[in-house]
């Protein structure tokens, strides 16, 4: 049987689990990282990178490399046009229409961006259980995790990219759910739960009372805008205007520079992790300095300002205040008091940050879980839900809601909603239509989410024309649209005429998602690229390894003991060999031809062989004689 | 669930009488076991008949859970059911919206009421600062709320009536009498609620 898995798809980054003898397990790559960052980077002849290797390429290549792509799953060009300027890649589409990410000359959609993901995911697993000498290796099917309050597009946007991935999407999760899953803490407690999920670009906090293992959503509530990235942005701004104060160009045709941008991000990023450590870290901006008491271009050097936590603290704490704001109203929603919590689970990266530990604790007035890494507690719930599927095991259950009321626009512009927010899904709602005009056969729909009572404030689903409708004079007919939310929280419309008991046909126009066969030809033009792909990741792997070996050839070289090692130990044959394959190796080390780069490789290695038994030896002895190897 | 299916109603689908006191951990308890039964993750292998059944079945089951789990959604579904003969499906919005008329027993104080709102407004498009005209307003409030007490009170003793009556298994004509209070209360008890809604959006101008 192939085999199924658990799939987080982060913002920043995703990660893979699935369930072995009933414990879910994350998979890992050979270094032990679980992390794949939701990076994708399409190169000029159309290999696409995905990963820690795309995320390299965002300072080499950033107009050609997408990252935080979740924020545009379902989102129109329109809602994006605002938060462009932050990104280094070009943001496409018409006005009216999904929003497009160009890299180079190519415009992919969100779910094609995240589909490249779920594919090195997928093949990462493949990878693991071909390793572990599992019998069938093919993952073909995935439980996928979303943040709580994705609205209807979002969730589509999130089951297509799947389905582009060639995956099954057995399920639809939402990320807090699947965190108290994965803490199992039906085992020990009846109870309530709040989860406060603070991940890379999105916040949600649910409300869950757990008993006899049933996990029930009371409410939910958050920000699918509002995460680690706002506050690496804002870090990023305080340092772009500073340059500009300084007179640095920060701007290239208008917008900023995206290189500038990217080195700024990356090293406000690891200040910021740095902080959740030590009272002070470093901002490390390579090639700037300051000179005579400004700052400055200096190749070479690195502009090194501190910044405190207290400063830190000070700067986050409006975007900490946001998420507190949807903590108190889903405990309106769920009809509880902050102390009628029972525990309180942290998950995302940005819950490592003290500081929102510590508001979160203000909150609620409790310690917080945190025993569970809160990088991978989700995906290890998706995993436990994805056996839960497959097996059928009635142990557990989990009862999620809807985080939007759903409705339909009815005259002046107004919303008339059909299910409430924080309905226990699956939900059904439905409402009866007739028509305006004798011999009408058709009615149009406006389908909506949100809670807003004006139309335009709500967020546009979908559009249907009922046809088919019996010639009847105006108001006679009667059509009953019913509306169901399944269990993935998605949204799907049936009608009938009551009078004739005819089913009616509905033509789905999604707002800002893509039809069935676009899916489908993304889906094809996937596998067309497949085999490229595949080529381009063992290329990858080869030049990494003989980026290594060079290096490593190279440090011998220099070492202060190498001229003593040639004149004793080495033939004038080998070092004449050592120069020469190490020079033939960096000259086809930018070739795309992997088979020679390995050759290359593996000639290095046997030519500097007995150079590095020499070496060891030697690090060996000093190493008894009580000096380190450093010093070697 | 199609239109074609005749609807058991849900107080029959949760295994309850059709009372208005409802012991709510049993609620929760029957509710529980329910969903264990028809949940759509129990079904992922089943025909696709079965998987279809599955996710009416629990749909059903939520519908039924959300109208029951409230007390004042639940008169409302038993009032719909009983006198309209439409049990089966969504509870609908309560009728008394901010449009309808005042009921009959409600005409003099929504009467003082609009008349003090109006000065109130009156008085704020002139100026005045939000110390003058936001006690008059909680003064205007105080009347409201004694009568919303009062028909929270009334709601009580006729639910309590209503159970006796399915308990002796009383007459038709002595239901549907204990109904039609019920009703006539409830609708001036959401006729007060937007009332005092209309007030608090007054109040937070």
């Amino acid at each position: 049987m192939s085999k199924v898995v658990g799939i987080d798809l982060g913002t920043t980054n995703s990660l893979v689990a699935y369930v072995k003898d009933g414990v879910p397990i994350v998979i890992r790559d050979a270094s032990g990282d679980a992390l794949v960052p939701s990076v994708v980077s399409v190169a000029p002849e159309g290999t696409a990178f995905v990963g820690r290797e795309a995320q390299r390429r965002l300072l080499t290549d950033p107009q050609r490399t997408a990252y935080s792509v979740k924020r545009f799953m379902g989102r129109g060009r329109e809602d994006v046009r605002e938060e462009a300027s932050h990104f280094p890649f070009r943001l496409a589409g018409d006005d009216q229409g999904v929003v497009r990410i160009g890299l180079g000359d190519r415009e992919f959609t969100p779910p094609e961006i995240s589909a490249f993901v779920l594919r090195e995911l997928k093949r990462r697993a493949e990878e693991h259980f071909a390793a572990h000498g599992e019998v069938d290796n093919e993952v073909d099917r995935a439980v996928i995790t979303v943040p709580a309050y994705f609205n209807d597009a979002q969730r589509t946007a999130t089951r297509d990219a799947g389905r582009i991935a060639g995956l099954e999407v057995l399920r639809i999760v939402n990320e807090p759910t699947a965190a108290s899953l994965a803490y199992g803490l039906d085992k020990r407690h009846t109870g309530i739960i709040a989860v406060y999920d603070l991940g890379g670009g999105t916040f949600d906090i649910s409300i869950l009372r757990v008993e006899d293992g049933v996990f029930q959503v009371l409410a939910t509530n958050g920000d699918t805008h509002l995460g680690g990235d706002d506050i690496d942005a804002q870090l990023v701004q305080g340092f772009l205007d500073d340059f500009e104060q300084n007179g640095l160009i920060v701007h290239v045709d208008g917008r900023y520079d995206p290189q500038t941008v990217q080195v700024m991000r990356k090293a406000v990023i690891e200040a910021k992790h740095d902080l959740s450590e030590h009272e002070a870290a470093e901002v490390v901006i390579p090639d700037f300095a300051v000179i005579d008491g400004r700052i400055q271009s200096a190749p070479g050097q690195q502009y090194r300002p501190i910044f405190t936590r207290a400063g830190f603290e000070e700067l986050i704490a409006p975007i900490v205040e946001r998420t507190l704001g949807p903590c108190r109203q889903a405990l309106a929603d769920a009809g509880l008091e902050p102390s009628d919590v029972d525990e309180v689970v942290l998950v995302g990266g940005s819950t490592r940050i003290p500081y929102v530990r510590r508001k979160v604790e203000e909150l609620f007035g409790r310690t917080p879980h945190s025993e569970l890494n809160p990088d991978e507690v989700v995906a290890l719930g998706a995993a436990v839900q994805a056996d839960i599927l497959v097996t059928g095991n009635r142990d557990m259950l989990l009862l999620d809601v809807t985080p939007l009321s759903l409705g339909i626009e009815t005259m002046g512009g107004v919303t008339s909603k059909i299910i409430l927010r924080n309905s226990t899904i699956p939900a059904t709602g439905s409402e009866m239509f007739t028509t305006g005009v004798d011999n009408q056969t058709a009615v149009d729909i406006h389908v909506l989410q949100g809670e807003r009572e004006l139309v335009a404030d709500n967020r546009s689903l979908a559009r249907f024309k009922l046809r088919g409708i019996p010639p009847m004079p105006a108001g006679l007919p009667r059509v009953q649209l019913t509306f169901q939310i399944d269990a993935n929280g998605i949204l799907s419309v049936t009608a009938r005429e009551l009078r004739t008991d005819v089913e009616q046909a509905i033509e789905v126009r999604p707002s800002y998602g893509l039809t069935d066969e676009e899916v489908e030809r993304m889906l094809l033009e996937s596998f067309e690229h497949a085999e490229a792909d595949f080529a381009a990741r063992q290329l990858i792997e080869a030049k990494n390894e003989a980026e290594a070996v060079i290096k490593a050839t190279e440090k011998s070289l220099r070492s202060p003991e190498f001229a003593e090692i040639e004149k004793t130990e080495l033939t004038p044959e080998e070092r004449k060999k050592i120069d020469a394959v190490l020079a033939g190796l960096k000259m086809v080390l930018n070739s795309s031809d992997r088979e020679t780069i390995q050759k290359w490789t593996h000639a290095l290695n046997d030519a500097t062989q007995h150079l590095a038994e020499v070496m060891m030896n030697r690090s060996v002895r000093a190493a008894l004689a009580g000096k380190s190897i450093e010093e070697m | 669930m199609s239109s074609t299916t005749v609807q058991p109603d849900f107080f029959s689908f949760l295994g309850l009488p059709r009372k208005l006191k409802i012991d709510a951990p049993d609620l929760e308890q029957r509710y529980r076991a329910l969903s264990r039964q028809f949940h759509p993750d129990y079904f992922y292998n089943a025909p696709a008949a079965e998987r279809r059944a599955s996710l009416e079945r629990s749909s059903y089951l939520n519908d039924a859970y959300r109208a029951l789990k409230n007390p004042v959604a639940r008169i409302e579904y038993l009032l719909k059911l009983e006198l309209d003969g439409q049990g089966a499906g969504r509870a609908e919005p309560g009728p008394g919206g901010a449009n309808a008329a005042p009921p009959p027993g409600l005409l003099e104080q929504v009467f003082a009421l609009n008349e003090e709102l109006d000065e109130i407004r009156d008085a704020r498009a002139g100026g005045a600062a939000a110390d003058e005209w936001k006690p008059r307003l909680e003064r205007a409030r105080q009347p409201i709320e004694a009568k919303q007490r009062e028909h929270e009170s009334k709601l009580e003793a006729l639910s309590a009536q209503w159970d006796a009556a399915v308990d002796a298994n009383a007459p038709e004509s002595e239901r549907r009498e204990i109904l039609s209070a019920l009703r006539e209360r409830f609708l001036e008890r959401n006729y007060i609620n937007n009332l005092l809604a209309g007030i608090e959006r007054e109040l937070n101008v």
